[in-house]
């Protein structure tokens, strides 16, 4: 079974509701606490990119309860101007200019798993998976 | 120890002032002002180098750099103020045959 | 509470070290200590529980945090081994052969400050004919500075055929150099060249600092001035070269401005303290004079040297 639900991303305060969907998603697939809180951030990097450098864009939470494996689904969606060189986004310090610890990198630490499609001048679409063990 | 530089623009000539060590790892700030200057057809600009107080090959190299592309986008440089171990350093590089420079001296004199 | 002894502390310190080790993200160090106080006063949870979920959510950011930092020191670790490497390689690229000559005596020292040399010296010889000797300094230290270096050497070794013109030597250079590198890439050069048997010394420079000749007849030094621009800034430069006489026991050093430009004590004279050094021990070998102007030169200047250091003697 997989449960989809969604929150568009227009003002800062659509994170927190971002946020909150996804921690209230996690708890219900049955992640503990620290991983509540990793998810949690996980989606608000994402929501922060769309607010920050697309302005406008939608996160999607999907709740996948099958019978081998559970996961949740972070999956970030913008039309923004798209990310020119993805190679290097996803390295270390690039985007935190050393040690914020945010950033895509930081992100893909946060979840399993993390896959960037992008269209410069068309958007971005971000997925993030992270299994319950 | 930093390097800086000041711009003013009077009467459409641009002065800058550059201030403090210019070496291998202050290097590249004031390389990148210097390349953010948009040189214009017929530019004068003027440096101000009397603040400077040491410089090595590397400084001399972004200073010929920016001489360089102001002769290809025909603008005019003019390097002043320099102190008696800076214009030794142009002497022996060759560069004061070709670069237009001034000495503390005749600053003090003007 | 129980009673904080400082016993416990100290078993509390050592616990993190393991944690450290085992690379336990401060988020989870947060929970492990919640779940502990949990079991162990499982009535006074209630109250605090908020307080610790807020701490681990605020912590997970100090953990992203942390791992960035983890990853980029082994990023880190692998460049170092790469610049090994490549430190390596250019040492073996751009090593100097000292001529063997029977009638010249050659002396060479050449340290680099950073872990790339942005000095060269290169030298050609015809038998004992012959003797040419190129001292070339970089602008820049490191990477960009031995990379352009590698060119200048493959330019050099092309010249064979020429290398007894100087300034011939110097325009051809010039030309690659200029072609090659971008507009604050230069190289300064002092080339010269000895016909052994005529007792002939020509020279030219492309900026570099000026040589000197130390005449043992005069007992005097002399310095062998000669102009000319810098390598790689106008492609069409012309270097005009000057000759002098070398008479028995006579001296000619070259080196870089490593040698002779002191950062720290700019009112110290380098031309002196050198001249001085050499007159005194005028009768030692010339590599014994090059290594006795480093540790001099080193001294001086308190063991902290600003610049690639190089010196090439020649004495007949």
């Amino acid at each position: 079974m997989t449960y989809r639900s969604s929150v568009e991303i227009i003002t800062e305060w659509d994170i927190v509701a971002a946020r909150q969907l996804g921690r209230n998603e996690a708890k219900v697939l049955g992640f503990g606490t620290v991983d509540q809180a990793r998810i949690t951030t996980a989606i608000s990097e994402l929501a922060r990119n769309i607010y920050l450098y697309a302005s406008i864009g939608v996160i999607e939470i999907e709740r996948v309860e099958a019978d081998t494996e559970k996961k949740i689904v972070v999956i970030a969606t913008d039309r923004g101007p798209g990310i020119k060189d993805v190679r290097k986004v996803m390295e270390d310090g690039y985007s935190t200019s050393g040690g914020l610890g945010a950033g895509l990198p930081g992100v893909k630490r946060l979840m399993d798993s993390l896959d960037i499609q992008s269209v410069i001048g068309v958007g971005t679409t971000i997925r993030a998976e992270k299994w319950l063990r | 120890m930093d390097v800086t530089i000041h711009f003013k623009e009077i009467d459409h000539k641009l002065f800058g002032f550059v201030e403090g060590e210019i070496d291998t790892f202050t290097a590249s700030g004031l390389r990148d002002e210097l390349e953010a200057v948009k040189i214009t057809e017929g530019l004068e600009i003027e440096l101000d180098l009397s603040k400077v107080n040491y410089m090595d090959s590397t400084g001399l190299g972004i200073f010929v750099a920016f001489y360089k592309r102001a002769l290809r986008e025909n603008g005019k440089v003019k390097l002043v103020g320099l102190s008696n171990r800076l214009q030794r350093l142009f002497e022996i590089t060759g560069l004061s045959d070709l670069m237009d420079i001034e000495t503390d001296k005749k600053v003090e004199l003007r | 509470m129980v009673n904080q002894t400082e016993r416990n502390l100290y078993i509390a310190q050592n616990f993190t070290r393991q944690l450290i080790q085992k690379n336990i993200s401060p988020e989870d160090v947060i929970s492990i200590h919640k779940n502990a106080v949990e079991q162990i006063f499982p009535n006074q949870m209630n109250e605090s529980q908020p307080a610790y979920d807020f701490l681990i959510e605020v912590m997970v950011h100090y953990g992203m945090a942390h791992r960035e930092h983890q990853s980029l020191l082994q990023k880190q670790a692998e460049y170092e081994m790469e610049m090994k490497i490549a430190t390596n390689i250019q040492k073996t690229l751009l090593k100097t052969y000292v001529p063997n000559m029977q009638n010249i005596d050659i002396g060479m020292i050449s340290v680099p400050i950073r872990k790339m040399n942005g000095d060269y010296v290169h030298f050609f010889h015809d038998g004992e004919e012959y003797l040419s000797v190129a001292v070339t300094d970089v602008v820049g230290k490191g990477v960009p500075a031995a990379l352009c270096m590698s060119m200048v050497k493959y330019g050099l070794e092309t010249l064979v055929y020429a290398y007894k013109d100087p300034s011939y030597v110097l325009e051809v250079i010039n030309r690659v150099i200029e072609k090659g590198v971008d507009d604050s890439m230069f190289v300064s050069m002092f080339y010269g060249c000895l016909d052994v048997e005529q007792n002939i010394f020509s020279y030219a420079s492309a900026g570099h600092e000026p040589a000197l000749h130390y005449s043992a007849k005069d007992d005097q030094f002399f310095t062998l001035e000669a102009k000319g621009l810098l390598l790689g800034v106008l492609s069409e430069t012309k270097y005009t070269f000057h000759e002098i006489v070398l008479e028995e026991n006579d001296l000619i050093i070259m080196m870089t401005d490593g040698v002779t430009e002191f950062r720290v004590k700019e009112d110290l004279n380098a031309r002196e303290i050198i001249t001085t050094l050499i007159k005194e021990n005028r009768h030692l070998s010339a590599q014994q004079l090059c290594q006795l102007l480093y540790k001099e030169i080193e001294r001086v200047q308190n063991f902290k040297l600003f610049d690639d250091f190089t010196v090439v003697i020649l004495k007949k």
